[in-house]
């Protein structure tokens, strides 16, 4: 019982501290008050550029073996949500090893009586792109009732579980990368070819014959962010087994990137000056 | 009672050594030439409550090394280091809310944030009540002086500007333990009387424990009574600023120290240094 009173005030407390990152995230953008309004201005237009051109583009595209446009299109709009998660709160994790291991950042998170992931990830969030979630979701929708999807309500607990599992693997992914920085110094070439292996998990992973399948499915789980879960809720069934594991892996992934972090973090050694 | 406990802290560095050359670099590819440096070697160090040490020492002699082992920053190599009741790194989300710590060559402040929000995210991070967060910042605006630019962000201060800042941020949830790396650097006549005043208060008013590098000596004569001084890693000197001057048979500091960092012994004392 204490255990769990203490778990619980430790969330609160997390989260009274991210909302305050926020603000403060917020009001840094404010300060210059013309790019601020550019800025909003940008990323509404750049979302709904976004939009549309998924729109227009899912009307061109041949159809798939076994799948309808719709169903592509209801992939991709629900990879989007965990994406615009990404691009918001881990796209900047890879500036860890340059910038907090060898640059020494870190110090100062250290000494700070707070997770020293949560630090790093609150302070390099992009929160204005966390709105293409929004995007994903109008995706998500516009194909649903194109294909006569019927809801119910349950499939709205299931799909923010598979939603929340599918960040995790993100999450997870990006931070393992992040870990990495303490073992080899130095910027990695790895992150854009993570980046161009992630996009892969937009598509109906069928289309991909053995390795690269086994790839996404089980070493860079990119397949469980888009197509596996999407097809839960899109009711074909042949995948269920798959998209229902989608939080399991999401959990196993990130609480193995967080134990690679911890070890990283023993090995921090600092600057010189 | 004692706060610090250090016994035969260590600390390695693995430094690989590059080849010179396009050759070089390229059989750096493939075997690697590693050397081992004793950045702090098997030193002891007990502080107790309410102690203002001095910890003095060459360039590069493991001042600062020191200092991150006990704030939890680095782990030691080897050695047993328990800081107020706590294994630093291991217990460090827990350890670091009763100390403070300032790194004169590192802002501990939000660079884009204005001072004052800073300050108000370090309240929620460190849980400090509304009228404590108050109380003590009225303290520092008058003896820091920091009212007048409480309100700009962090990057437009100047060096010492920033420091009282960083001081008062350190401060802000009245830590048992303060670490201090060169917190005077670069800091006017004027700033550094006032920041010693205010330090010399924090530590007889609060009973805050201090442990201050610096190389400038006047803060050591201004605020020590007990200096420790490192050389290479090892603990060449732990005792009163009056022994040491008294070994030496010289008042000057500054000229002492010059001659310890030459690596001279002192005359007609025997076991210096072990
Ligand atoms: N991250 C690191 N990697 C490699 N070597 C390091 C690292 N940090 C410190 N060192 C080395 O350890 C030794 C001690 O460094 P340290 O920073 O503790 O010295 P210092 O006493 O604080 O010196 P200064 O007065 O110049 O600040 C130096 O030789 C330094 O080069
Ligand atoms: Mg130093």
């Amino acid at each position: 019982m204490g255990w769990v009173w203490e778990r619980t005030k430790s969330i609160a407390w997390y989260t009274e501290i991210f909302f305050h990152y926020g603000s403060q995230y917020l009001k840094s953008k404010m300060t210059y008050r013309a790019d601020f309004i550019i800025n909003v201005f940008s990323d509404f237009f750049l979302q709904s550029m976004n939009l549309i051109f998924i729109l227009v583009l899912f009307d061109h595209i041949p159809v798939l073996k076994g799948w309808s446009r719709e169903e592509m299109m209801f992939i991709y709009g629900f990879f989007l949500i965990p994406f615009g998660f990404y691009s918001g709160f881990f796209n900047h994790l890879f500036d860890v090893p340059e910038k907090y291991v060898i640059q020494g950042e870190l110090d100062r998170v250290l000494v700070r009586p707070m997770n020293s992931l949560f630090q790093v990830i609150v302070e390099t969030m992009r929160l204005e792109l966390v709105f293409g979630v929004f995007v994903g979701l109008a995706v998500m929708v516009y194909a649903a009732e194109k294909m006569n999807l019927t809801w119910s309500w349950w499939d709205i607990p299931l799909g923010m579980m598979l939603a929340t599992g599918a960040t995790f693997i993100y999450g997870g992914v990006y931070t393992l990368l992040a870990s990495l920085g303490f073992w080899f110094e130095g910027r990695m070439g790895l992150m854009p070819l993570v980046y161009n292996i992630s996009n892969y998990g937009r598509y109906p992973a069928d289309i991909y014959k053995g390795v690269v399948r086994f790839i996404l499915t089980w070493i860079l789980p990119f397949a469980f962010t888009g197509f596996y879960p999407a097809t839960v809720l899109m009711k074909r069934e042949e995948y269920y087994y798959f998209g229902l594991l989608t939080p399991v892996v999401g959990l196993v992934f990130w609480a193995f990137s967080y134990f690679v972090w911890t070890q990283g973090i023993k090995r921090y050694r600092g600057t010189g000056s | 009672m004692v706060i610090i406990e250090a016994k035969g802290l260590t600390k390695e560095f693995k430094i690989f050594r590059r080849r010179e050359g396009v050759v070089g670099a390229f059989r750096d590819l493939f075997t690697r030439q590693y050397q081992v440096l004793k950045a702090v070697d098997n030193i002891d160090f007990v502080v107790r409550q309410g102690e203002l040490v001095g910890y003095i020492g060459a360039n590069g002699a493991g001042k600062s090394t020191t200092i991150k082992m006990m704030t939890g920053i680095l782990v030691p190599t080897s050695g047993h280091l328990q800081v107020n009741g706590f294994c630093p790194h291991r217990n460090r989300e827990k350890y670091t809310r009763g100390i403070g710590v300032v790194f004169g060559q590192r802002s501990q402040l939000w660079w884009d944030l204005a001072v004052i929000e800073s300050f108000r995210l370090l309240q929620r991070i460190y849980r400090v009540s509304e009228v404590d967060f108050q109380q003590r910042l009225h303290r520092f605006e008058d003896i820091l002086d920091i009212g007048d630019y409480l309100h700009l962000p962090v990057r437009k201060l100047s060096l010492g500007q920033r420091m009282r800042c960083e001081l008062a941020a350190a401060l802000l949830h009245n830590p048992t333990l303060l670490f201090l790396d060169e917190p005077t650097i670069g800091l006017d006549v004027l700033a550094k009387a006032n920041i010693r005043d205010f330090l010399k208060e924090v530590n007889q008013t609060l009973e805050t424990t201090i442990i201050l590098t610096t190389h400038d000596l006047g803060d050591i004569e201004a605020l020590c009574s007990r200096v420790a001084i490192i050389d290479q890693g090892k603990m060449l000197y732990d005792g009163s600023l009056d022994q040491l001057r008294a070994h030496w048979g010289e008042d000057n500091l500054e000229e002492v120290v010059k001659d310890i960092y030459q690596g001279q012994q002192p005359p007609g004392v025997k076991g210096w240094g072990e």
